[in-house]
């Protein structure tokens, strides 16, 4: 796959269609800000807009905003080399070539699909995302996989989505109405929607596409999956209202009409236009990689499968996928398992079609909400028309370019961010309600706070965390713990005491990073800043390879944590028997070497009293639950006392800070200008100098002193908000 | 700001500046008649949440000389004729100052239905993430000093939700261990760190002409309050270290009686709820030797804690509640263990109003089914409020303008407070 829409994307870059290719600084003249100026024009806002940032301040946004942190020293004095006239654009394609721009918009579709790294094939449909990102895929296939795909948790990860409402059609029907079209017809599960037109009927007949899948469990094989089967669980009128006897199946009928096929608008022959040259593309690579069909080809992934079985044209990517599924499932020994569903099918190619103005629309608002933080469309997921979008001709401009481009997510996050809108500074100093009208009409940015694993990663690279920039042995720390140690009871062996019951009770261990050196081992219970790395690649390979075998009775019993808890608590009780425990003070000593992992790799969601869930990650479970950037008592602990501000702001002797003040003659105006730099994106003001001149001075050291103003800068209000 | 406030406007509080009657009734009058309002007879509750489904059969409700006893005998209390399970010797003493509720009826079996439900009195539904108990009280309930009003020791508390994060509680990892969050960074004395702060209010008040956002406002506060915190005598009700040695031992000296040793001093400095979590409930396999290792670390702290409370006079005003997720299965199966069971399990509550001595609603005499006063688990969440007094019935606007009730239609138990 990466071959096949590599050669897409690439195509549809160069191909001129793009309508806001970016070719100055300005910005001015891309069709996106043209038709938003025009619709202002429109509305008659008459007020002036706001004057675009300047270039460092642009830097700080798309940085953030692309690649999930903001940038380092390195990489401002990079862009500033470069021709004022071609900064912009130049840093918007080198931060979407960056590894990390997948892992910062992995998480914008996890949060989305609520995917759960704990959760039945939840880590695998993360790290189907991310590989998704990677490839290129469009958004409409990536769509039409989750909603359709059936099987076995993590062997394949698009079946998370179900799984992770327990394959309930209820939930499904409103989540999926929701998530995809921001339709909110959750209410009429119950009762005819009180504000908006749905019924209960219309909600039924929706759920019915979901009403023949099914959710089962097998204790003997440790396995989650979905199966289809041929009742329908939905039934009509619903439960209580009538007799059951008399309840009946309910046919699925979906909630919206689509563009009927006697018309063709421009954009949907642009798109038919892009799909023919990628079959095109696709053949052409085929030609070049011709093999015989073996039962091995049959068990290549399918991303292979796609190139391969392109040769009948014109069929769409997801077609082909669809059928490379099948050819695998026939060999399958457990073909039942993964039969495709028919009705969720059916219902995603009515979602994820170009005709549904919905899907198109719905997406583009979250993207432009997440980017500029104000939709067309607020609550971003409730499309109904009593909540008109302030500006239909934008939202459909963008709409219609993201299908005419074949749903390619990358041209899209690009459209927006060269636009002016996206580059717009703050209102700042006029009444109000102009403030407001003129955010209103995108003509002036909103402070927006840096997402969680933003912030995170952010004070990390400010901080030079990523890396050690202590020498080893040069953070020696010596601390008392109080453990719990096995004594024998008398008549029993000393030398039976279990080595690990010498331990005391280390839940955290699992928390811990593998570092080089002796690792820092914190008490159990506080580690809220350090997190569980996830794999994607590992995870992948596994999914690969269990999709490939044949399901098996294994011989492992599903326990739950509570299960396992108990039977814990049991080797307790018996080894309680021979020995007893005692409390002993001993002391630890250890190498504390601060370093940290992005966030992005992170499993996902993060415990509750995370640090990343502090500052707003949800829970990923209710549909619609956005990010809170409320603040609060608790996040103002973790940044004022948390070890990573407290280390990122610790001067250390492998990064360049140091050798500005270690000397016989620190270089304090450099220094400062570098501290800027490294947290702020920009360089000190002059009042600004003297000041931090005066709190570097008013310390025991130069190095102290820096260290005072970095903590200040981290827990300032200008490092978490984008300027 | 997405507060703990702003969700109080309801349609009892627009009936309440409205219309003052109901058919001839004024408002206050129809409440007192339901026992809704009343004068709280508790300021603070203390929860006990056992993870995994705790036996009632072994402990609140053992059932002698039947085939479903299992290993243990009863043992006699402190009231005559009210039996509890052998493992609980010391609690035993204090049964006159709690009640048993011998009659829950539970409806969901499986630990994340029924933990959600039990925490939260709501069945789970994918549109809605309802709060858990101790979000309502402190939703409100005003906070009483320095002190987070609702913590949570040793685990997880539910969400807030639509409560808002005020509403959520603290976390306290491992109780009496100090929490690094309360106190500035190691090698940051307090001069240092103070100069920090001070400097941070300057910088912040010169950025604050650079932007709009009304969450600068908020956010100052948070760090206000942040600072208040650390710097509250208050806190030491997180540490043990002033606690003798014979006081550990009579808790047990495990982290189950750490947590209560916290607990109790978090109460007695105005903490309106503190959760403490064990787990390890959930015994399928060898029901009776793991019940045994509960006991032997449950009973001293229990016992030990209804005990000081009564003294200082705080379990006047603390209600105590010991929850799980379910029962467990009266036949014991082939593991010697007992399977999840909601039909029917049991409780206690102590203090805050609760009469003492008494048991409330019994099982059939296999433990199979309520025998008489079933009590279903919204009815515990709307005991609780009537102890605080809350109205249960109270609405409140989730963020999709759905009106939904404190508890979900619960009835208190009256008899349970004499």
């Amino acid at each position: 796959m990466r071959l096949f829409l590599g050669a897409v994307l690439t195509a549809g870059l160069t191909s001129g269609t793009q309508a806001a290719e970016l070719t100055a600084s300005g910005a001015s003249g891309t069709a996106l800000s043209q038709t938003l100026n025009k619709e202002n024009a429109e509305l008659k806002i008459e007020l002036k807009p706001v004057d675009l940032v300047d270039d460092m301040a642009y830097l700080r946004r798309v940085s953030v905003d692309l690649i999930g942190r903001i940038p380092s020293h390195g990489e401002i004095q990079e862009y500033m080399a470069w021709a004022p006239a071609e900064r912009r654009s130049k840093i918007v394609d080198k931060l979407m070539a960056d590894p990390r721009f997948v892992d910062r918009w992995t998480t914008f579709f996890a949060d989305m699909l609520r995917l759960r790294s704990n959760s039945p094939g939840g880590a695998a449909a993360l790290a189907f995302v991310h590989q998704a990102l990677q490839d290129d895929m469009p958004y409409d296939e990536l769509a039409k996989r989750f909603i359709s795909a059936n099987g076995k948790a993590g062997a394949v990860p698009e079946v998370a989505y179900v799984l992770g409402d327990n394959a309930d059609p209820m939930a499904l029907a409103g989540a999926t109405a929701q998530v995809f079209m921001g339709l909110r017809i959750s209410c009429a599960q119950c009762h005819d929607h009180p504000f908006d037109k749905w019924t209960r009927q219309d909600f039924y007949g929706f759920a019915a596409y979901f009403g023949k899948t099914r959710r089962y469990e097998n204790d003997f094989t440790n396995t989650v999956y979905t199966q289809e089967v041929t009742a329908n669980s939905v039934l009509w009128p619903p439960q209580g209202d009538a007799p059951d006897a008399e309840r009946k199946p309910v046919d699925p009928k979906f909630l919206v009409g689509l563009i009927e096929a006697s018309a063709t608008p421009d954009f949907i022959s642009r798109l038919d236009g892009k799909r023919q040259t990628e079959a095109e593309l696709a053949e052409a690579a085929l030609a070049a990689t011709e093999k015989a069909d073996s039962i091995d080809d049959l068990l290549l992934d399918a991303a292979d499968k796609a190139v391969k079985a392109s040769k009948g044209r014109g069929k769409s990517a997801f077609d082909i996928v669809s059928e490379a599924k099948k050819d695998r499932e026939a060999i399958d020994l457990d073909a039942a398992m993964n039969k495709a569903s028919e009705s969720r099918m059916a219902l995603a190619d009515l979602i994820a079609n170009p005709r549904n103005r919905y899907f198109a629309r719905c997406f583009v608002n979250r993207v432009w909400s997440d980017l500029v933080g104000r939709g067309f469309v607020e609550p971003i997921d409730d499309f109904s028309e009593a909540n008109a979008p302030t500006h239909p001709q934008t939202l459909d401009f963008l709409a219609n370019e993201f299908v005419a481009g074949g749903f390619q997510f990358k041209p899209l996050i690009k459209m927006v961010v060269t636009s002016e809108p996206y580059q717009r500074g703050q209102a700042v100093g006029m009444p109000e309600l102009d403030q407001e009208e003129l955010r209103a009409a995108f003509l002036a940015s909103p402070a927006r706070r840096m997402l969680s694993e933003v912030m995170y990663d952010s004070i990390i690279t400010a901080g030079h965390l990523f890396e050690y920039k202590h020498p080893q042995g040069a953070n020696m720390k010596t601390v008392t713990d109080r453990v719990r140690v096995a004594v024998p009871r008398e008549g029993e062996e000393l030398a039976a005491v279990p080595q690990d019951l010498a331990a005391a009770a280390g839940q955290g261990a699992a928390m811990k990073r593998q570092m080089a050196g002796q690792p820092e081992m914190r008490r159990p219970g506080y580690n809220l800043e350090a997190g569980i790395e996830l794999d994607f690649d590992a995870v992948l390979k596994k999914a690969k390879e269990e999709a490939t075998e044949a399901v098996q009775v294994e011989k492992m019993v599903v326990k739950s944590s509570e299960e396992l808890e108990a039977e814990r608590m049991l080797t307790d009780t018996s080894n309680r028997r021979r020995f007893r425990y005692v409390y002993q003070t001993v002391e630890r000593t250890f190498d504390d070497n601060p370093m940290f992992g992005s966030s992005f790799r992170m499993a996902s969601p993060a415990n509750p009293e995370h640090f990343i869930r502090i500052f707003g990650q949800t829970d990923r479970t209710q549909v619609g639950d956005t990010r809170d950037h409320a603040p609060s008592m608790r996040q103002a602990l973790m940044m004022l006392n948390g070890k990573m501000t407290h280390e990122a702001s610790r001067v250390g002797p492998f990064e360049p800070m140091h050798k500005l003040l270690a000397g016989e003659k620190p270089q304090i105006d450099k220094a400062i200008e570098l501290a800027y730099l490294e947290i702020l994106t920009r360089k000190p003001q002059a009042d600004e100098v003297d000041l931090a001149k005066s709190i570097v001075a008013d310390s025991e050291s130069p190095l102290d002193g820096m260290a005072d103003l970095r903590w200040v800068l981290l827990n300032s209000n200008e490092f978490r908000y984008l300027p | 700001m997405k507060g703990c406030f702003d969700y109080q406007f309801t349609r009892r509080s627009m009936l309440g500046s409205t219309a003052a009657t109901l058919m001839g009734f004024s408002i206050r009058d129809l409440l007192a008649a339901t026992g809704r309002d009343h004068k709280p007879t508790a300021e603070h509750v203390i929860f006990f949440w056992n993870g995994g489904g705790m036996t009632h059969l072994d402990t609140w409700d053992p059932k002698p000389g039947r085939p479903t006893q299992g290993e243990f005998e009863p043992i006699d209390t402190s009231v005559p004729g009210m039996q509890i399970g052998e493992i609980f010797p010391e609690f035993a003493k204090q049964m006159h100052n709690v009640a048993l509720v011998r009659s829950i009826a539970g409806t969901q079996g499986a630990h994340e239905r029924a933990t959600y439900q039990v925490q939260t009195s709501y069945s789970q539904t994918p549109n809605v993430i309802h709060p858990g108990f101790g979000s309502v009280v402190v939703h409100e309930k005003d906070q009483l000093g320095d002190l987070p009003a609702y913590v949570t020791i040793s685990g997880q508390a539910p969400r807030a939700s639509y409560l808002g994060q005020k509403c959520a509680a603290y976390f306290v990892g491992s109780p009496g261990d100090k929490d690094p969050y309360l106190a500035f960074p190691e090698g940051i004395n307090s001069v240092r760190g103070n100069k920090r702060l001070e400097t941070l209010a300057r910088f912040n008040s010169r950025f604050a002409t650079k932007t709009t956002s009304e969450e600068l406002d908020a956010t100052r506060t948070s760090v206000d309050e942040a600072v208040r915190l650390m710097r509250s005598p208050a806190l030491k009700a997180f540490e043990l270290d002033h606690i003798p040695l014979s006081q550990f031992e009579r808790y047990g000296d495990t982290p189950f009686g750490r947590g209560c040793l916290v607990a109790k001093q978090l109460v007695e400095t105005g903490v309106r709820f503190v959760q403490i979590n064990r787990g390890g409930f959930d015994t399928h396999s060898n029901n009776f030797e793991a019940m045994r290792n509960h006991g032997e670390i449950m009973d001293p702290a229990l016992g030990s804690l209804i005990a000081d409370l009564a003294d200082s006079g705080m379990l006047e005003k603390t209600l105590v509640v010991m929850l799980s997720e379910f029962g467990r299965t009266p036949k014991i199966n082939k593991d010697a263990g007992r399977d999840h069971y909601p039909a029917v399990f049991s409780c206690f509550m102590a203090g805050g109003g609760i009469k003492g001595g008494q048991v409330i609603g019994s099982s059939d005499e296999d433990g199979f089914q309520p025998k008489d006063r079933p009590v279903r688990i919204p009815d515990l969440h709307a005991t609780l409020c009537h102890a605080l007094g809350i109205d249960p019935d109270k609405e409140v606007m989730t963020p999709l303008q759905r009106p939904m009730k404190l508890v979900d239609n619960g009835s208190p138990v009256l008899e349970l407070f004499g």
